[in-house]
């Protein structure tokens, strides 16, 4: 009989859509339903779990290609990260990576169906988000990574930077990627900024055609499975990408500098500077900020002139401050992030991880790696970390702030893969998305002990808006799940931190503080230059070992062994 | 969150697990396993609070008329009547039919 009726993709079950991807017969999940593997932390706060924590991660063939299907169940809590979940998902991905490595090829298929970070497990979320970040960019050297955006939910938050992370990503016209959902937008910025009930907008903003037009997707595919699965083949057959998209700093640089900020931005404005940008060349930007004429407003700022001591900011943007010193003999680079009132995009004038921030950090970055190439030393890269969150706005969202956040991982991952030592000093804010690209792929995070070091994934209102309580009933769940907490002694119970130091003036640093933070960075470069490039440290630290990170655990060594 | 228990006598053991359904909105979650216990053995985990006497009639009812000892688990996010009954057949189809897959 003739089928001339679609099979749809898009309405398949999370678990059908990693079966119905691989070739008949060769589907064989892992950590399946019958483990008892579900989420620890949902039925402590009334929320029933799901057996496979709304992740299935499936091995088999596909048209003969051995391939690690991860397919997230959007219906289940919005398809949203927790340690379980994470977990299973940042394992698979090591896992191919270790496979790779050692010559067995198995290409990586990633279907995208999440809101980002489950908000009820908060910073599990995002520790697993930023070690999946990690996985794939080690992963990219081998084999293409390819990245599938069906639609329903789509892919937000964080795993939007993952996405935008992929060698290769597919997307449906209904697949949406983005870094912030409509209605976090409006919570944060306003309803003029966006309403979250326009869906004509929200689709010309973060819909799958808009964002293959706009350069932030590859390919667009119908919903049909056959379609998917030759999107697939064409891109394991491309083979490993050599420049993806979150390191092509250049065009991405020029694409953000021919935006006219002082217009209005329609969808197709910016799908004709997209295409532009191939020509553009860039280098009216060649300008460089004296950051002793730019007033100090934030603690990240103090304490970058503190630790770079005079040294010269050769940062280009205002708010992106870059400069190179020598410490206890070491040669360094300090990136710090912090408020511009007079920058173009409004939404990140007050220390926010906007566009801007996102490609120039990744500028900084690459420009290091290139000039340490050859040198036996590479340099330490430290990131000064005092972010209030990242940009929320219309034009961030249009402009793809994802793929600037992608930019930054990408760029902060591959120096410590390349040798750099990465550390994380973290005096003020970490929050969310601004976190995972500027901080969260560092070897060490090393933290002050101060009131105003918070750690989260989203503003009380936001989070409270989205999971449906009040910001009562938010702060009481806080105090029962340390994951949800805001405050760095909370986050230090996760077993991330490589130090927290007590006794500092965070506020009003002097030079005595200095000295503290020199040696504490000195120790930690050190410590680097003799272990692995990973962020494996996250998982064997005491804090981790002693409950911290238990399920984080249990899962990739389940992983491990159901893996053959 | 409510956790519910409900036992029925039986005597027929199940094939093979069976796993159908996701904890999404108006839908839920079934994992049945095989037993020698003669009994089926449910739990019952529902976010919709207050349910308690009309779930004993569904699960009593469906385990009249099937006859099956097997451990079983549901997670439920909000089903309505017909929906678990219609997944509780299910499952039992899936968990009589080894080796039965799905598309």
């Amino acid at each position: 009989m003739l089928d001339t009726l679609k099979n749809s993709f898009v309405e398949c079950t999370g678990r059908e859509r990693a079966r119905v991807l691989l070739d008949k017969g060769t589907f064989r999940e892992l950590l399946g339903p019958f483990e008892g593997l579900e989420s620890p932390h949902l039925e402590p706060q009334g929320i029933v779990p799901q057996s496979d924590d709304g992740v299935v991660i499936g091995k088999g063939e596909l048209n003969g290609n051995p391939a690690v299907v991860i397919s997230i169940e959007g219906s289940f809590q919005g398809g949203g990260i927790g340690e379980v979940s994470g977990a299973k998902i940042a394992g698979a991905l090591e896992m191919a990576f270790e496979k790779n490595k050692s010559g067995n090829i198995i290409y990586p298929i990633f279907i995208f169906d999440t809101g980002g970070v489950r908000l009820q497990e908060a910073n599990y979320g995002l520790l697993s988000i930023a070690e999946m970040s990690a996985a794939i960019v080690a992963l990219r050297e081998y084999v293409p990574v390819i990245g599938v955006i069906p639609g329903k939910i789509g892919a937000f938050g964080g795993m939007s930077i993952n996405a935008g992370l992929c060698s290769t990503l597919i997307i449906t016209r209904e697949g949406r990627l983005g870094l912030n959902g409509p209605e976090v937008i409006e919570q944060e910025a306003g309803i003029m900024e966006f309403d979250s009930t326009d869906r004509k907008r929200i689709w010309n903003t973060i819909g799958g055609r808009q964002r293959v037009a706009a350069g932030f997707a590859d390919i667009e595919v119908e919903d049909d499975i056959s379609s998917f699965r030759e999107a697939i083949l064409s891109a394991i057959q491309q083979g490993a990408v050599e420049r993806p998209r979150s390191s092509q700093v250049e065009r991405y640089l020029s694409f953000i500098g021919s935006v006219n900020t002082s217009e209005v931005l329609t969808p197709q404005k910016v799908q004709d500077l997209w295409a532009e940008s191939n020509r553009y060349n860039s280098d009216e930007s060649s300008k460089v900020t004296d950051s002793s004429v730019i007033k100090i407003k934030s603690r990240g700022h103090r304490w970058f002139n503190l630790l770079t001591a005079g040294s010269k900011n050769i940062g280009v943007a205002p708010s992106v401050l870059c400069s190179d010193a020598i410490i206890g003999g070491k040669p360094v680079r300090f990136l710090a992030v912090v408020p511009d009132e007079s920058s173009r995009f409004p939404r990140a004038r007050s220390g926010e991880f906007g566009l801007e921030q996102g490609w120039m950090i990744a500028k900084h970055i690459r420009d290091a790696i290139e000039d340490d190439r050859i040198n036996e030393e590479k340099r330490a890269i430290i990131a000064i970390v005092d972010v209030p969150s990242q940009a929320y706005g219309y034009r961030e969202e249009l402009l793809g702030i994802h793929q600037a956040c992608a930019a930054a991982v990408d760029a902060y991952a591959s120096a410590r893969l390349a040798g750099h030592p990465v550390i994380a000093f973290i005096p003020g804010k970490a929050i969310s998305g601004a976190f995972l690209s500027h901080g969260m792929q560092a070897s060490r995070l090393i933290a002050l002990d101060d009131d105003g070091v918070n750690v989260h994934v989203m503003s009380k209102q936001s989070a409270a808006r989205i999971t449906q309580r009040t910001i009562e009933e938010l702060e009481e769940a806080t105090k029962k799940v340390p994951s949800m907490a805001y405050d760095v002694r909370s986050f230090e119970k996760l077993g991330a931190l490589h130090e927290l130091i007590s006794g500092i003036k965070a506020d009003e640093p002097a030079g005595a503080d200095r000295d503290v933070i020199y040696k504490s960075l000195i120790t930690a470069v050190e410590d680097i230059q003799n272990s692995p490039r990973d962020l494996s440290r996250r998982l064997t630290s005491n804090f981790a070992k002693e409950g911290g990170r238990s399920a984080s655990i249990i899962v990739r060594r389940k992983l491990a062994e159901q893996w053959y | 969150m409510e956790k519910l228990s409900f036992r029925f006598p039986a005597t027929q053991t199940l094939e093979s697990n069976a796993h159908v359904g996701v904890v999404g909105s108006g839908d839920l979650e079934i994992l049945m396993e095989p037993s020698e216990q003669g009994y089926a053995d449910v739990t019952v985990r529902t976010g919709t609070t207050g349910f308690n006497q009309i779930w004993k009639t569904v699960l009593e009812r469906f385990f009249s008329n099937n006859d099956v000892s097997a451990i079983i688990k549901i997670n439920d996010f909000g089903a309505t009547p017909g929906v678990v009954s219609l997944r509780l057949s299910q499952a039992l189809e899936v968990g009589r039919n080894a080796g039965y897959a799905k598309k």
